[in-house]
């Protein structure tokens, strides 16, 4: 499947104008195979802006390739490649949208509209605190947001990866969770308790700072996934379902993970310990010390990345 | 990665979601799971737009069995409707069937006694009328009947009426086994019964399966009365068994025997006609069947034998009845004769009923009492099967029948008066 015709410039379509790469072609049998599969035409969007929408959202995404390879002009497979994993319906009614085409923005008001408030109200667990979030949500989505004197929606980010809908889920979430935390630290601290000071440990304190150390090279060894795991059931308390539904599997295979996890990470204890001159049995005996006499931030070891790729993404 | 960050060090909105839809390639969805382990606020997010698609799917889930529950019922059992549609029309099938297998024979058990009834009435055609009878109209054309059979029932239900007449009469020769295979008109019992020859006997066939007897009335009537009743009583064991009376009706009949210009019953007819009574499964043709339409001359025993009715109408017998010396009879158009010399002269009963006379019969008045002289409710024939009240009749009355089944009664044949 050989490119054939430019769609990079097409009439005013009310779009936002990207800016696509000198030479960059759309395929044309791709493009109306796609058309025809995503329907747009039932809402009113013409071919041209179709391919307008294409066109830019494979340049913005490089048609999926690497940065080594932006340089050339994609071929129709790679284009095939790139579009099919994507949700090409979704994404051309974002984008249209985002371009402030009203024939798109009442189809997305018809399809999305109870759906995203419904979703808002699940995850406020309130219906007021859940329509105002999806009212301000969507005031943002309509572009009343000025960023720098331009209309700024939050649809231009969405890449046709995985559903319109999902992602809609998705910043609603994390809306509320960072309204949540902000406002959280705003709570005033009515009562302080006291704790109690603490007996006297009744290890000795080398055995006790061996322990710390092993558990904290332990848990900073574990695996993406378990320590996803140990962070989701112990410290968020979510349940081994909720678990299994973001990973995808069952909620046996969670069950099963998290008990491996655990046994990886009491056998590293013991390994360290060892490693420190302790006795096996020593080690045992030093295991079995009293949490409360162990000053383990499990929180904090937990959250502490070993992985810089975000960062790196967030610095870049 | 190629996700830009929308806060800070967290991945966006579309690789959360695509991380919980499972969009994402091997590579991105390890570093977004590897910054979930460590992110408490990405693992929220994630787990709350999880469980809000999970409480819509759950929502639309439920939307779908609400509607189907709002359907009606009847739309869950659209497989079940063609079975049940195919037992349904196999029943009304079978019904329609039987409906019309009962319509036709009541259809025929009504037709054959009009299509008949001028002929029929005559003693000799009672015969032919209880075959036809006997047999269901399911098994009117049965798939391989016995070739006499068939060609005796075809006879049965096409024999004119003229020939019948010739029988009772007597002038003129009879077909074959067409006169005393069935209920036999006793009058010509009577007449012809004089002692067989042993040689005869011999050579007329006797009905497989029935006694040997030789000519019931061959004695004088008086002194047979008795000994009538002794048969009378082996006749209904006999006729107790109705499948035995059935296949009887359906062989061929005997020859007769030619003696002379006429036929004489052959050995085994005698047995016929005293046997031939219509058994008690056999419908009867009315509520309160004459004994002239069954074929049977109610003469009671011990009467003189009567001379052959020679009618001055000419026409045909369709019933008659003897009391003594009064002899009463009924011709094809319904005119009553009365004779008071045993069929010497007759003379024409001026018609005192309404309707079409077709049958006359006697009643017995016992003890004040009246008795049927056929004892239709066994299905014996009176006089023939001799199952009459063993006490003589102390007075005789005759009865005569119209077409409408009303009956007028006399004691002289005379002056009939309505019942």
């Amino acid at each position: 499947m050989a490119p054939s015709e430019s769609v990079g410039t097409t009439a005013e379509t009310g779009l936002p104008r990207g800016t696509p790469a000198p030479g960059c072609v759309l395929d044309r049998d791709l493009a109306n195979e796609l058309w025809r599969d995503c329907g747009a035409a039932e809402w009113g969007l013409t071919h041209d802006e179709f391919d307008q929408i294409l066109l830019e959202a494979g340049t913005a995404q490089n048609f999926g390739r690497n940065v080594s390879a932006a340089q050339a002009a994609a071929t129709g497979k790679q284009q095939a490649e790139f579009f099919r994993e994507l949700r090409i319906a979704d994404l051309v009614l974002a984008r249209a949208c985002a371009g402030g085409n009203e024939r798109a923005w009442k189809r997305f008001l018809a399809v999305y509209r109870q759906p995203l408030t419904r979703a808002a109200i699940a995850i406020a667990g309130n219906e007021t605190l859940g329509r105002d979030l999806a009212d301000q949500l969507y005031a943002e989505l309509y572009g009343l947001n000025l960023r720098e004197g331009q209309r700024r929606c939050p649809l231009l980010s969405y890449r046709g990866r995985g559903s319109l809908m999902g992602w809609l889920r998705t910043t609603l979430a994390q809306r509320h969770v960072d309204h949540y935390r902000r406002t959280r630290r705003e709570e005033p601290i009515e009562e302080i308790d006291v704790p109690a000071p603490d007996p006297p440990p009744q290890m000795p304190a080398r055995e006790l700072s061996l322990l710390e150390r092993a558990i904290a090279q332990a848990v900073s060894s574990c695996e993406a996934e378990e320590r996803y795991l140990l962070a989701a059931y112990y410290l968020d308390e979510q349940t081994l379902l909720q678990i299994a539904r973001v990973l995808g599997v069952h909620e046996a295979t969670v069950s099963r993970k998290l008990r491996r996890a655990k046994k990886e990470i009491r056998k590293q204890i013991l390994k360290h310990l060892e490693r420190s001159g302790l006795s096996r049995r020593a080690a045992e005996e030093t295991m079995g010390a009293d949490s409360r006499d162990v000053d383990v931030d499990l929180k904090n070891l937990l959250q502490t990345s070993q992985s810089e790729a975000f960062q790196e993404q967030a610095a870049t | 990665m190629s996700a830009t960050s929308q806060h800070g060090f967290h991945p966006d909105a579309e690789s959360l979601n695509a991380f919980a839809e499972q969009a994402l390639r091997d590579r991105e969805r390890a570093e977004v799971l590897e910054h979930l382990g460590v992110c408490a606020r990405c693992r929220q997010v994630v787990a709350l737009a999880r469980g809000a698609a999970d409480a819509s799917t759950v929502r639309t889930a439920a939307r779908p069995r609400k509607i189907a529950a709002a359907r009606p019922w009847w739309n869950g059992w659209q497989v079940a409707w063609v079975p049940a549609a195919a037992l349904a029309a196999t029943a009304a099938l079978a019904v329609y069937v039987h409906m019309r297998n009962v319509e036709r024979s009541a259809e025929m058990a009504k037709l054959e006694p009009q299509a008949v009834a001028p002929s029929a009435r005559t003693p000799g055609n009672a015969s032919h009328e209880d075959h036809a009878e006997s047999v269901p109209p399911a098994s009117v054309a049965p798939a391989p009947p016995a070739p006499a059979a068939k060609q005796e029932h075809s006879r049965a239900a096409k024999q004119p009426a003229e020939e019948e007449s010739q029988f009772v009469t007597a002038d003129a020769p009879q077909e074959p086994g067409t006169q005393y295979s069935g209920a036999d008109n006793q009058i010509e019992v009577m007449r012809k019964a004089q002692p067989l020859s042993s040689a005869e006997a011999q050579q007329a066939p006797s009905r497989p399966g029935s006694a040997t007897g030789g000519p019931a009335y061959s004695q004088p009537a008086a002194a047979a009365w008795e000994t009538e009743q002794k048969q009378a009583e082996e006749q209904r064991q006999e006729q107790a068994d109705a499948s035995r009376v059935r296949s009887t009706t359906l062989k061929p009949a005997p020859a007769a025997v030619r003696r002379g210009n006429q036929l004489a019953p052959p050995a085994g007819a005698s047995t016929d006609t005293v046997s031939a009574a219509p058994p008690a499964f056999m419908p009867r043709l009315l509520p309160d069947q004459p004994a002239g339409s069954a074929g049977i001359s109610s003469e009671r025993p011990g009467s003189h034998p009567i001379k052959p009715i020679h009618l001055p109408s000419g026409l045909a017998v369709v019933s008659s009845t003897s009391t003594g010396a009064i002899v009463v009879a009924v011709d094809k158009a319904g005119t009553l004769f009365l004779s008071e010399d045993r069929g010497g002269t007759w003379e024409r009963v001026k018609t005192q009923w309404t309707g079409h006379a077709v049958a006359v019969r006697q009643l017995f008045a016992t003890n004040g009492a009246m008795q049927s002289a056929p004892a239709a409710h066994d299905g014996t024939a009176p006089g023939a099967s001799g199952n009459v009240s063993p006490a003589p009749p102390s007075s005789v009355i005759l009865e005569l029948f119209n077409d409408k089944n009303q009956a007028w009664v006399s004691t002289d044949g005379r002056i009939w008066t309505s019942k």
